[in-house]
């Protein structure tokens, strides 16, 4: 889709005569640029020394190193998958074709939202470029949240996984996909009452929403949407990296094992999983195969708060989250879905 | 001022552009296993999708970049209002440099004997369960890995069984944090990526072995399992080499 659009992008600017001309040697000059930004770090890469001992770093700011490459390179590719998404439910879906078929009333509408995850095999890295693409283009903030914090659970990739790692073993399935869904549309529901939802939202996204009612025809879409990446770069990657640094940190000063002793206590395998979840970062694709690691240690009600929770709040999504809402926010909803899901685990371990 | 601008426009691609290098370089080089499970299939096929289109549009930003007219209104790098304005061209700034050495100076390397210490070694039990065609029906142990020989151990299988089997493993050595007699031909086993492995390993009785090896070094040892001289040790059955052979990390240095 995007690949034969880039090449049509000069044609409307004929109509204009001369500053095509100077526009289109811009755009060499830009290209050229950013050929050889790329070229320039390919250089560097396959220049710099390749054995670990030339830099005399001690273990642990290795395995610092390491952990939170692990997590960028696994994460990168979901992010972009969410920003390509963005960009095409703001750019190239016809008006309001999306949100149009939503139901009207506010309940069902978050309902038939949170099942929109169904259709978009994305992780909750992705989902956050996606929901603010959803916010501009009308969806309210409530509905959002909604979207945000079941798509990666109630996802076709999360389920399977989990199905494979799981089975029906002691409802933890059930109890991860229903657990998820109530979650959010309670979510949902509490911040659609908030007065002023536009509060909830950073000043600068807020911005952006206010930006994007440009109306333009086919060719001004490819420069829209060229525009709208480097735009949405600019809010997730550095909230990415600094994310993944946040939990390589983490990981490198909390010694695990003092999470896993805590794991045959029924209370104590609920919260010390969920504190895990918000450690690990993991994506919710494959978040199951993590933790069946661990699931003879742990409880089934610690692991399905580690697979609900997991997904909607932890260190690298409260740094995408950022982008968006308001810390005040970010602090509602981590400690609303961290009690909803300590409830859920501690249901699950009681109710056996 | 141009700084803060420049920082403000070319940030968000700049770094894009900084994980892609990275990311299709590791893979070129068959080293993306460091950090990924190879057999990843959706990641490496929505990775190749993501790669192509993402670098489409990164360098089609170059080409577009605003022009003075229509820059309106996107430049506001920094919160409206903030005192703390200043920090945040210092930030970008930061997060830029550090995803250069992090991606692109820092040589891949695998997991040390620090997050082995972290995470409990032989603590996971999927890690360590053993599948059922993965035993031998007679007597061909040779191909037996780590992590089958650490299965067996704590399967809790008796000294009777092992008393005629010989191992040949390979791993980097970690420490027994209880017997100074004791280290442990370990490996990492990797189920998605690297923030999710755990440590494994077989013990090896060999006392003095701190004069003689590193930890983190790469060994080789083949021997048959003894018990330990040691009965206090959590360890009741161990390697007693004879000789153990110094080797360079292998290809693949993570187990699945």
């Amino acid at each position: 889709m995007t690949l034969p659009a880039v090449d049509k992008r000069e044609q409307p600017e004929h109509e204009h005569g001369s500053p095509s001309r100077a526009f289109r040697s811009k755009s060499a000059a830009g290209f050229i640029a950013g050929l050889a930004l790329v070229a320039l770090f390919a250089l560097v890469r396959v220049l710099a020394p390749s054995t670990p001992e030339n830099f005399g770093l001690p273990n642990a700011a290795r395995d610092f190193a390491t952990l939170s490459i692990s997590v960028v390179v696994e994460s990168l590719p979901f992010v972009f998958l969410g920003i390509v998404l963005s960009i095409a439910v703001q750019v190239w879906l016809p008006e309001g074709m999306l949100l149009r078929r939503l139901p009207r009333s506010p309940v069902p509408r978050r309902l038939v939202l949170s099942v929109l995850g169904m259709l978009l095999p994305v992780c909750e890295c992705g989902n956050v470029p996606l929901a603010r693409g959803l916010v501009v283009k009308g969806l309210t903030v409530a509905e959002s949240m909604t979207f945000l914090f079941a798509a990666p659970i109630l996802n076709p990739v999360t389920i399977v996984t989990t199905a494979q790692a799981f089975g029906w073993d002691n409802g933890i399935l059930v109890s991860r996909v229903l657990g998820g869904f109530f979650i959010a549309n309670l979510v949902g529901w509490i911040y659609s009452r908030h007065p002023r939802p536009q509060d909830l939202l950073t000043a600068r996204f807020q911005e952006t929403c206010n930006i994007a009612d440009h109306h333009d025809g086919a060719a001004g879409r490819v420069r829209r949407s060229v525009q709208m990446f480097s735009q949405e770069t600019r809010a997730m990657m550095p909230a990415l990296f600094i994310g993944a640094g946040m939990a390589g940190l983490i990981q490198v000063a909390v010694s695990r094992e003092v999470l896993v002793a805590l794991g045959s206590n029924p209370v104590w395998s609920v919260l010390a999983l969920m504190l895990l979840a918000f450690v690990v970062a993991i994506c919710s694709n494959v978040d199951a195969f993590f933790i069946l690691s661990f699931g003879a240690t742990f409880m089934p009600g610690g692991i399905v708060a580690f697979l609900v929770f997991g997904p909607m709040i932890d260190v690298k999504m409260l740094a995408l989250m950022r982008t968006t809402f308001t810390a005040k926010t970010l602090l509602q909803l981590s400690l609303l879905v961290a009690l909803c899901a300590a409830v859920l685990g501690l249901a699950v371990n009681y109710g056996h | 001022m141009v700084i803060r601008r420049l920082v403000g426009r070319w940030q968000g691609v700049v770094l894009s552009l900084i994980g892609l290098t990275a990311t299709i370089w590791l893979g070129l080089t068959g080293q993306l296993a460091l950090y990924i499970h190879p057999r990843y299939f959706v990641f490496t096929v929505i990775t190749v999708i993501m790669a192509v289109i993402a670098g489409v549009l990164a360098l089609a930003a170059f080409a577009f970049a605003p022009t003075a007219q229509d820059g309106h209104g996107h430049e506001h790098g920094d919160e409206p209002g903030s005192r703390w304005g200043w920090l945040w061209p210092v930030g970008s700034v930061l997060t830029i440099v550090a995803a250069v050495v992090a991606l692109l100076i820092l040589p891949p390397s695998t997991l040390t004997t620090a997050t082995v210490a972290q995470r409990d070694l032989n603590g996971s039990a999927s890690a360590l369960t053993l599948k059922a065609p993965a035993l031998p029906g007679k007597g061909d142990y040779s191909a037996f890995t780590v992590r089958d020989w650490a299965s067996l151990l704590r399967s809790g299988a008796g000294q009777d069984f092992f008393a005629d089997k010989t191992a040949t493993v390979t791993g980097f050595i970690s420490a027994d944090k209880t017997d100074p007699n004791v280290f442990f031909v370990t490996r990492f086993v990797v189920t998605c990526c690297a923030v999710d492995a755990q440590p494994i390993g077989v013990p090896v009785y060999h006392p003095g072995w701190q004069n003689e090896f590193k930890t983190d070094s790469w060994v080789t040892v083949t021997s048959s399992f003894r018990a330990n001289p040691n009965a206090a040790s959590r360890e009741a059955i161990v390697l007693i080499p004879d000789s153990i052979k110094p080797t360079t990390q292998p290809a693949q240095p993570y187990v699945y």
